[in-house]
């Protein structure tokens, strides 16, 4: 099944900046035909009146539906939420918490993501071409175990507070982030190809490569000699030890701020 | 005047001595009656289960440990979550719920009346401003004297009057209910990160031993005559081998009080432990059911633990912060001046973990091996061992050999060696869940005289009818419709009104808080007594002048005057 | 007439043994206040009539009209803010609540642009705390980090720590040490037996470098931390682990500095490290008198200190999304409430532009930067002078505000009952 949601432009409404909260927008809800309605503002309106939608062929499974968002998505949060299979691609930018929970499928977003995308993830696959905003991959508030499972990969920068409360599956960012990535980590495999600052900061395990510079490196990590990995060479790092922790810091270059 | 009249209702009434009748049952106005007039609204009870409506003795619901428990815990926020529907507002939180989340869901378990296990007189205010949004129940509130700077330099006087007192004059001003002691002397300990380990060591500060405390305490509850006995937290909570401690305590206990006992024990189970460690710990429930057994002069309730994620809370500051060095998760410390302390985690109980399946055992044996029922009452120390949505569940397990063996047979599996659980065949019976749960909390709390824990004409018209035809049930094999009809009453009325149906609460409601005042002679009213008032003037942290709470705060109230020995 | 022991509603320190006397209904005498705390209970500036824009121009209105406005540009919103609430009573906070959930609106306080990320710290490590009696009589080593109480909090000094008497403390002067942390020599700093001078930003890895070396792991330290030397953070982690109960007390230097929450959280486990070796205790130093009050009300209500969005039925809490400044930022309110404080007067621009241009309407006894932003503004009695009733101090010790003075004006508490009665009627006529 091909669902294609087109969201009208919003000049119209009476104010446009309201975000919608869209956490029907599932392949779940389509294969379970739900009639889907999501928040505007204190109104629950149904999806129609904002956005053409379009159904074409079915589905036996929920792996079989394939959502296509167009038009401007930027303030649509919570696309995706507790998926658990089938795709959805997203053509332009995302608002927030898209992917939060999902435990399946895949989402590609051609454009940039708001923050919390992939939030508490715990398996499937996010792919983002833009940028993201602050807290892609990470936990709730108060939670202590953020993503848990599956994977993201963002091929521009991110913002703060990535990966934080990690405790599972593999990211990958292909730009900079920003301030404290990886905080309070405590598993997964989280890969920064650009620089960073004050990464890890508090983690307990887990391990994370960054290829660039980590800048203001947390002073509590215990040095362990160098590595060699996929053929350039890393400063090993353990820590963070103020925290008990046993986590792997491997990074190309670091600043300390003295 | 309103009025109901029930009929058909199948009564269990153990105050009045009925145990499984078909009768009806007239209410007026916010009492049960003799007789109501053709005017009243009737309802068919079918036969159901009627209860008298449920107390609770022992329970964390409303104040500053409390509402920090929700403030520090988005994530239990967010597990409990309903919408607003009907008059019922919005509720948040699983462990830790709103207070109207609290509020609705007791009342959809039949409860009607609370007893806040825990208030510091220092902020006593804000126990009191939930009290008021906990709108379906009456409440209570067990006052914390544990390390009361001015009782203990009475009781360090050996001035069991002025402590008495002391007591009075806090009581009467903070509005509170009952004398609660936790881990007493352990939390003036606790004031410079130290604990105390037995209730014969010498606490800091003053030259007393926690033996002094409790013995103090009981012997000034009495010449107060307050209706509830001391309501005491063991010292050396949660530690293996505590069970010497609890047994040494139960041995001070003196007989003095012919209506009912001498010294209420909370969440037992507790401080039932054996073993010199984790390595060895064990259920040491068996001696401390006996020592209750023999003395009658005692009452304890169970202090359940159940499975799953929950949030710990208690005034025990150096208890929880022991937790927090096992669990390392968050933690929230809160001493309070001259008064108290108090402690909070999460924590989550697993069956894989076998301290855990040990601890869920001794609750139950604790249910099992007290014999008299009058003299064990059914809690889970809410929200410590399990949030109190929980109970039917462990009504369920005291009811049914088969429903413990089934779940004994998914907890740890060295748990056998540890516990006599698996060897213990008695299955309580319907009557006795309706003492361990009503009628013997309102005769240990002293409220029978006014109304609860009862239905005869004069009783309060608190009343809980459950979907449960118990002639048609045999609750050994059952136990699945034991929970069901114990989860979600089919009317719970509150004060002569239905305020519950089904699960929803249909009135907004408005509760009464029911509070003690001492009838003090002048010559020991301590609002005159001078070095009282230097205690506050010198070292509280407020003035004297604004601890009292007003009356303001007690939307309705009931005030207890008793006549007191000073 | 004179009133004794009368809360101060000006600071979250709430001094209740304020000394005020009052002669034909108005306060001549202020006595045991500080300056901040005496000019609120002297100020006489108040607005005197509701007043509303009319074709651009103020119009005095009646209590019912303004009212009446409010009502219907709240019950028109799709995504109303009720903002502000530190500088009222829980009871009035209370009724805002509710309103809030009635009309699926979005609610936040001042905490937002105060400690908001102690709380974010609180909920991820939870909070070593105590009342600040606990401190008086006991602490003998005292931390200001990135607060000012002098400035801020003027008697917190005499009242609390440093020239506080306490019954473990025979000689407040000599037995109790003051360490001071900022990034610059403050006026604190001057009293501090230690003052440590972090750069700018540097507190998390100050912070970090102290819990190693509680935790005995001095040598991975390097031998300067954010400006500061190691020398001096071992002799700071000594004096920390010597005490015999220590009381930290920080402020918006580290929670508004970068890293904001992280910072916090690391000092609340650094105190939590201490606490394996000693006694200590850590509080926020709160600012407006009752800004813990109203995060107290909305928790037990709604079960989230602050920025909680009531739109889809539910309480939904997320800092960052949910919080005013980045709500008006993203310019999602189309309607909002102002209760007891002033955001026109220390916003950012791009926010204060929002709210101007969306219909505001504010409840407060006087005119003030938000005014301007206002189309509406409903006048009100003075809370803690004119209003008695709740409030929270900083270490949640709740205090019964006083009335010291009549007045004809009405509550905010009633303003907002009558504005929800209001909307019921608006929305039962359709």
């Amino acid at each position: 099944m091909n669902v294609t949601i087109t969201f009208r432009n919003r000049r119209n409404r009476r104010n446009p900046f309201i975000p919608i909260e869209a956490e029907m927008i599932t392949p779940d809800a389509f294969f379970n035909n739900k009639e889907i309605c999501v928040g505007e503002g204190n109104r629950t309106v149904h999806l129609n009146e904002l956005a053409d939608v379009g159904i074409e062929g079915t589905a036996s499974s929920v792996d079989e539906i394939e959502i296509l968002i167009r038009g401007d998505a930027s303030l649509v949060k919570r696309v995706g939420e507790y998926m658990t299979g089938g795709t959805i691609t997203i053509e332009g930018s995302i608002g927030m918490h898209c992917g939060n929970f999902m435990s399946g499928g895949r989402i590609e977003i051609l454009g940039s993501a708001d923050g919390w995308l992939g939030r508490e993830m715990q398996g499937g696959e996010i792919l983002c071409h833009g940028d993201c905003g602050d807290y892609c991959a990470s936990g709730y508030r108060g939670g202590r175990r953020g993503m848990r499972g599956g994977s993201v990969e963002v091929i521009g920068s991110v913002g703060d507070f990535a990966c934080e409360h990690i405790a599972g599956g593999d990211v990958l960012i292909h730009g900079n982030t920003g301030d404290f990535a990886c905080a309070e980590m405590k598993g997964g495999t989280v890969t920064i190809l650009g620089d960073t600052s004050r990464v890890c900061a508090n983690m307990s395990n887990g391990t994370c490569y960054v290829y660039g510079c980590a800048a203001e490196m947390i002073p509590t990590f215990e040095k362990r000699g160098t590595i060699n990995h996929e053929g350039l060479l890393f400063h090993h790092f353990r820590g963070d030890v103020a925290n008990r922790g046993n986590g792997d810091l491997y990074t190309a270059r670091f600043t300390y701020l003295q | 005047m309103a009025e109901i009249l029930l009929k058909n209702a199948y009564v269990i009434d153990p105050i009045s001595g009925i145990n499984g009748e078909l009768m009806d049952i007239a209410l007026s106005g916010s009492r049960i009656v003799e007789e109501a007039s053709p005017k009243a609204e009737v309802i068919d009870c079918h036969g159901f289960l009627t209860l008298p409506g449920g107390i609770d003795s022992h329970t964390h619901y409303s104040g500053t440990k409390v509402n920090f428990g929700r403030y520090m815990s988005p994530e239990d926020m967010r597990a409990g979550r309903t919408a607003r529907r009907g008059p019922m507002h919005i509720t948040s939180g699983y462990s830790v719920p709103t207070t109207y989340g609290n509020s609705y869901r007791y009342s959809a378990l039949g409860y009607t009346t609370l007893v806040e296990g825990a208030m510091a007189p220092l902020e006593a205010r804000h126990t009191h401003e939930e009290f008021k949004f906990t709108p379906l129940q009456d409440s209570f509130a067990n006052t914390l004297f544990d390390g009361n700077w001015g009782m203990l330099r009475a009781l360090e006087d050996n001035d069991i009057k002025h402590a008495a007192a002391i007591i009075a004059w806090t009581l009467s001003a903070v509005k509170g209910f009952a004398i609660k002691l936790t881990n007493p002397g352990g939390t003036e300990a606790w004031g410079f990160g130290k604990n105390v380990s037995c209730i014969n060591q010498t606490i800091p500060t003053f030259d007393l031993t926690p033996a002094d405390i409790i013995k103090g305490a009981i012997r000034a509850n009495e010449l107060l005559h307050l209706p509830h006995s001391v309501h005491l937290h063991c010292n050396n909570l949660g530690t293996p081998g505590n069970f010497t401690c609890t047994l040494g305590t139960f041995g001070h206990v003196p007989d003095l009080n012919d209506k009912r006992q001498s010294l209420y024990a909370t969440h037992v189970q507790f401080h039932s432990y054996g073993g010199s460690g984790w390595g060895d710990f064990c259920s040491k429930s068996e001696p401390v059911a006996k020592m209750v057994n023999l003395r009658p002069q005692i009452v304890i309730d169970m202090g359940q633990v159940m499975f799953g994620r929950t949030t710990t809370m208690t005034a025990d500051g150096p208890m929880e912060f022991n937790l927090y060095r096992l669990h390392h998760d968050k933690w929230s410390n809160h001493d309070i001046e001259l008064e108290t302390g108090s402690g909070i985690i999460p924590v989550n109980y697993r069956k894989k973990n076998l301290v855990n399946s040990i601890m869920w055992a001794i609750g139950l044996e604790l249910a099992l091996l007290v014999e008299n029922p009058w003299q064990c009452m059914l809690t889970t120390d809410n929200p410590n061992g399990a949030p109190f949505v929980k109970y039917p569940e462990i009504i369920a397990l005291l009811m049914s050999k088969r429903y413990r063996d089934a779940e004994f047979a998914t907890i740890h599996q060295d748990t056998e060696k540890r516990v006599p659980l698996p060897a213990i065949d008695r299955e309580l019976d319907w009557h006795e869940i309706a003492v361990m749960t009503r009628a013997g909390q309102a005769k240990a709390l002293g409220i029978i005289d006014i109304g609860k824990g009862y239905l005869s004409p004069g009783a309060e018209g608190d009343i809980a009818i459950y979907p449960l035809r118990i002639d048609d049930i045999d609750p050994s094999a059952d136990y699945e419709k034991v929970i069901k009809g114990f989860s979600q009453t089919e009317y719970t009325i509150k004060r002569g009104r239905v305020v519950s149906r089904r699960g929803d609460a249909i009135i907004d409601g408005e509760n009464t808080t029911f509070w003690v005042k001492p009838k003090v002679p002048a010559a020991y009213d301590m609002q005159h007594d001078t070095a009282f008032q230097e205690l506050f003037e010198r070292y509280y942290s407020v003035r004297m002048s604004n601890y009292p709470v007003q009356e303001e705060y007690l939307h309705r109230n009931h005030c207890i005057e008793t006549e007191t020995d000073l | 007439m004179e009133s004794r022991d009368v809360p101060c509603p000006f600071c979250g320190c709430l001094c209740d043994d304020v000394f005020v006397t009052v002669e034909n209904n108005r306060i001549i005498g202020v006595e045991n206040c500080c300056t901040l705390g005496n000019a609120k209970f002297l100020s006489k500036k108040r607005l005197k009539h509701p007043i509303m824009r009319k074709n651009g121009k103020w119009v005095e209105v009646t209590y019912e009209e303004a009212i009446d406005e409010t009502a219907r540009i709240l019950s028109d919103a799709m995504r109303p803010l009720l903002y502000g609430w530190s500088g009222t009573i829980g009871e009035a906070q209370v009724v805002g609540v509710h309103l809030a959930e009635e009309i699926g609106a979005l609610i936040d306080s001042t905490t937002s642009v105060c400690h908001n990320p102690s709380i974010l710290a609180i909920q991820e490590v939870g909070h070593p705390g105590c009342t600040l009696g606990q401190v008086k009589n006991r602490a003998d080593l005292v931390v200001y980090w990135g607060c000012n109480p002098i400035e801020a909090h003027p008697r917190h000094m005499s009242r609390y720590t440093t020239y506080a008497d306490g019954y473990f403390i025979d000689n407040t002067a000599s037995d109790r040490t003051v360490i001071v942390v900022d990034i610059r020599r403050s006026e604190g700093a001057k009293v501090a037996d230690e003052f440590v001078q972090v750069k700018p930003g540097g507190d998390y890895l100050v912070l970090s470098a102290l819990r190693a070396m509680v935790r005995g792991k001095s040598d991975v330290v390097p031998e300067s931390v954010a400006g500061v030397k190691k020398v001096q953070l071992q002799r700071v982690a000594d004096l920390m682990m010597k005490a015999k109960f220590g009381a930290v007390f920080f402020g918006l230097g580290i929670t508004m500095s970068r890293g904001k929450y992280k910072n916090v959280r690391n000092a609340i486990e650094l105190v939590s490290e201490l606490n394996r070796r000693t006694k200590f205790t850590i509080s926020a130093m709160r600012g407006h008198f009752n800004v813990y009050g109203f995060n107290e009300v909305l928790t037990w209500m709604a079960g989230y200190p602050f920025a909680v969005d009531f739109s889809r039925g539910i309480a939904f809490y997320n800092p960052g999304e949910t919080t005013v400044i980045d709500l008006l930022e993203r310019r999602e309110p189309d309607a909002c409430l102002v209760v007891a404080s002033d955001p026109g007067a220390h916003f950012p621009k791009s926010t204060i532009e929002h709210m101007a241009a969306i219909p505001t309407v504010q409840i407060d006894p006087c005119v003030n930067a938000t005014t301007a932003l206002c189309q509406v503004q409903i006048p009100v009695a003075i809370t803690g002078i004119e209003v008695a009733g709740t409030a929270y101090r900083m270490d949640g010790v709740p205090i019964r505000m006083k009335k010291v003075l009549e007045t004809e004006f009405p509550t905010d508490q009633e303003i907002l009952e009558r504005i929800v009665i209001r909307i019921r009627e608006i929305r039962a006529d359709g």
